[in-house]
């Protein structure tokens, strides 16, 4: 999978590493501000009230 | 694909073959076999679904700290302006940016807004909630008896009652409006009860072992820390209500 990312990005080994950087860095990105945030509520770490449900 | 791997390695294997299909030596230890492919995607995805966990990690208990910090101080920031205004017009009450802050020595956080309810939403600003739900908690600055009961998160998104169990018997908590300072003092703690437990917010809060209505202050949060397994329960009962002077002074429990 990553191998294959590899090789199809454009350039020298420099370039491509550029651009593996950036592509890192957009993953976290979406990871932090719409994965994480979806999917915090669905796990059970952080209730802090008691209630009835 | 093979043409790709080919020419990328023109340069040191020679011997590759063109059409006819079969695999020469060289060209196979470059190119497994599809059984040897799909067990090293099998293993990126695992690999990269222990940096994903690892990210949330990252994210849970430092990343929400940082959001929800920043955006409790502008709502404090909201809150102080407003309060150094004189005529703030009718209803000197505003709910929607929070009543109050919060003091507590023993758990070294600095102050901590106080906001309508318990929500994620609103507790995910950083702030500490009081409940409107499933018991409606007694606003100490309406005079009234009842428990003041209140909620915010241990860990993450400011992580306000984070150290919730350094609170001992006879630690300070203080409340701080707009023109009193409500000074309660510890007496009881419940060190892990289940989170079905809504008694603990009732206005005599019996399993505290009071038995007479009076002026009570609740905090709960999940215990243990990194879980919400439990809930963590700390009872104060007021035993003063000073006025704010011009300078906002603080009482003495907080110098």
């Amino acid at each position: 999978m990553y191998g294959w990312i590899w090789r199809h990005l454009p350039g020298n080994a420099w370039i491509k590493a550029l651009l593996s950087l950036a592509l890192v860095l957009i993953v976290v990105y979406v990871l932090f501000q719409y994965v994480f945030p979806w999917a915090e509520p669905l796990l059970p770490f952080n209730d802090v009230t008691v209630d009835n449900q | 694909m093979k043409n790709v791997a080919a020419t990328a390695d023109d340069t040191q294997h020679e011997e590759h073959t063109g059409e006819d299909g079969e695999p020469v030596p060289s060209d196979a230890r470059r190119r497994p076999g599809r059984i040897a492919m799909a067990v090293s995607f099998f293993g990126e995805l695992l690999i990269t679904a222990g940096l994903v966990l690892g990210l949330f990690v990252v994210y849970s208990l430092w990343w929400t700290n940082v959001v929800a910090d920043r955006k409790a101080d502008k709502q404090a920031d909201k809150v102080r302006d407003g309060w150094a205004q004189q005529d703030t017009g009718p209803g000197a009450l505003d709910t929607k940016n929070g009543i109050g802050f919060l003091h507590v020595p023993a758990m070294k956080n600095g102050e901590v807004l106080v906001e309508k309810g318990t929500s994620t939403k609103v507790l995910n600003d950083g702030v500490a909630g009081y409940y409107t739900d499933p018991a409606k908690a007694t606003l100490p600055m309406t005079g009234k008896k009842g428990n003041f009961t209140l909620a915010a998160h241990r860990d993450g998104h400011g992580a306000k009652f984070h150290n919730i169990d350094k609170l001992k018997k006879g630690d300070p908590i203080v409340f701080e409006t707009k023109d009193k300072w409500y000074v309660y003092k510890v007496y009881a703690v419940l060190d892990e009860t289940s989170k079905y437990n809504v008694k603990v917010l009732a206005q005599i809060p019996k399993e505290s072992g009071k038995t007479k209505a009076g002026h009570y202050i609740t905090l709960t949060t999940c215990t243990p820390v990194y879980t919400s397994r439990y809930r963590y329960v700390v009872w104060g009962e007021l035993v003063r209500v000073d006025k704010v002077d011009s300078k906002r002074t603080p009482p003495k429990e907080l110098r």
